[in-house]
């Protein structure tokens, strides 16, 4: 995790690092999980130019992609667009795993869902 | 200075996805106006639009999609114009090639999607769960001005200068006339120039609609709802797309062989100084009798003008009588026509669509009509091509003319190039 990423992050990582090292193929994973990794992956391959023979690499880095800031950016919009919320700090994501990023994301994910649920 | 040569031109406007056909449709009075999108119709019943024949998205990557409109339309013809030019890029001398490019409203369809996804994340029950806030990242670089000189230079590695010039209905006319310019007195060897537009979105037409400038549809045939010249003229016509030239120094074409369709050979500009949208004789007049000068014509050797020739009350009427300020005599001789009729008013796109038809005009000898011109203005006595193109004639020299809200006025004159 980057130095002075936020400490929730760390724990995202940590927390999510056990349901995404086996691969979001493998029971146990979030059904959310496994949707945001096809959707993220899905969005590189088509639109980005990312080589869909990358994401057969558990160990693929964020860093990996070749994304500049602005590619970056876009890639996030994705899940931005379809969950209602903007992600915070686009940056934390580039020293992880590419199975890492997709287990923050989701957490985010589930800590948005919670909070619009507290509004209801 | 230096002689100023086109050597490519590119099209994609409601008569035509490239120039040939444009051209064509023109020369057959066929009109590109017609209803507008459900979306406006629903609050604007009595608008009609000229839209695009096609998508400017089939005709790029999928990579260019989120791209604004105006920016597809530009990189469309662009495309055209430096294919027909035979310009290899990145061309050798890339420093000394520039982007001009002219367009009224930047990134208006952009901005349009930007609020109405606030709006409606913010109102639809449905969507509650959403940030209203949340918005593309690329929405900021979309809608900015120069997004689509910016595209050109990058696609084909130009390092020269990249202008964007918004002057409303006059911008690309100013952006070929300031390219022109810097190849003329050196300052560059060529330039891409493109004019584009694309604001037939709900946001900006309730702001047309709202200056009571629009024409009513025709009950009978909305296609001939533009009516310049027209005794029943009613106002114009909204348009989309986008028009591009290459230029070039003449001696830069010669060097490589390059095939020319015109040489550029003078540009007036002018300010009215006078009303925000009221249009001025001396004004307008000035900007011809300069562009006259410029190119060392008289007005006996203009053939062809296509007008700015709106259809509005005043301006119709306004541009008869600058003609006739700057052609004194020759007004009578000089056949005048707007191509406007039939494409629609593009706005930012306007002037390098009309100069690109003016040069097909000037190569082939077929004048594009004036359309729907029935019954004539007697205020408008000049000859107008009314109806039909006339084929067969003789032509030396054009002119085209843009006149802008704010008062801008410019001229080009583009007449046969001699080798020398």
């Amino acid at each position: 995790v980057a130095e002075g990423a936020p400490n929730w992050c760390a724990e995202a990582v940590n927390s999510t690092a056990r349901k995404i090292s086996v691969s979001d193929r493998i029971p146990g994973v979030t059904q959310v999980t496994s949707m945001l990794f096809d959707q993220i992956k899905n969005y590189l391959v088509e639109t980005a130019g990312v080589d869909r023979q990358k994401f057969e690499n558990p160990e693929l880095k964020v860093a990996d992609l070749k994304l500049d800031s602005l590619g970056l950016i876009e890639m996030l919009f994705e899940v931005e667009d379809k969950y209602g919320f903007q992600i915070p700090d686009p940056m934390i994501f580039l020293p992880m795993t590419f199975s890492e990023m997709v287990a923050a994301i989701d957490t985010m994910v589930q800590e948005h869902a919670g909070s619009q649920a507290l509004k209801d | 200075v230096n002689k100023v040569v086109v050597t490519g031109s590119g099209i994609i406007c409601p008569l035509g996805a490239d120039k040939a056909s444009t051209f064509a449709a023109a020369l057959e009075a066929r009109s590109g106006i017609g209803a507008c999108p459900a979306d406006i119709a629903a609050w604007l019943p009595c608008i009609v639009v000229a839209q695009a024949c096609v998508d400017p998205q089939t005709r790029l990557e999928r990579s260019d999609q989120g791209l604004d409109r105006a920016t597809q339309f530009a990189l469309v013809a662009a495309a055209q114009a430096i294919a027909e030019a035979g310009f290899a890029c990145p061309p050798t001398d890339s420093r000394r090639v520039g982007v001009f490019v002219g367009i009224g409203f930047g990134g208006s369809q952009t901005s349009d999607s930007l609020y109405t996804r606030f709006y409606k994340t913010l109102s639809d029950p449905s969507l509650k769960h959403k940030d209203p806030t949340v918005m593309h990242p690329l929405t900021v670089p979309r809608i900015m001005a120069n997004a689509a000189a910016a595209a050109i230079t990058m696609r084909y590695g130009l390092h020269g200068p990249s202008n964007t010039y918004s002057v409303a209905c006059a911008s690309s006319a100013i952006a070929i006339g300031e390219a022109y310019r810097a190849i003329r007195h050196g300052y560059l060897d060529a330039a891409v120039v493109v004019g584009t537009e694309a604001m037939l979105n709900a946001g900006a037409m309730l702001g047309w609609n709202a200056l009571r400038v629009m024409a009513k549809p025709d009950a009978s045939d909305p296609s001939r709802s533009c009516r310049p010249f027209s005794s029943d003229r009613c106002g114009f016509v909204i348009g989309e797309g986008a028009a591009a030239l290459v230029i070039e120094s003449a001696s830069r074409s010669t060097q490589r062989g390059a095939q020319v369709l015109a040489e550029l050979a003078g540009y007036g500009c002018s300010s009215d100084a006078q009303h925000l949208t009221a249009p001025s004789i001396d004004g307008q007049a000035h900007a011809m009798q300069l562009a006259l000068q410029e190119a060392g014509l008289a007005p006996e050797q203009i053939q062809y003008i296509n007008a700015h020739g709106t259809a509005t009350g005043a301006g119709d009427v306004i541009e008869t009588q600058s003609i006739h300020k700057a052609f004194g005599s020759a007004a009578r001789q000089v056949a005048v026509s707007s191509t406007k009729s039939m494409h629609g008013h593009l706005i930012g796109g306007a002037g390098a669509l009309e100069l690109v038809l003016s040069i097909e005009a000037l190569n082939c000898g077929s004048l594009p009509p004036t359309a729907h011109l029935d019954n004539p203005d007697p205020c408008c006595d000049l000859d107008y091509i009314p109806l039909r193109a006339r084929h067969g004639c003789h032509v030396e020299a054009v002119m085209s003319n843009s006149f802008a809200f704010g008062g801008s006025n410019v001229s080009l004159v583009a007449r046969r190039f001699n080798a020398p």
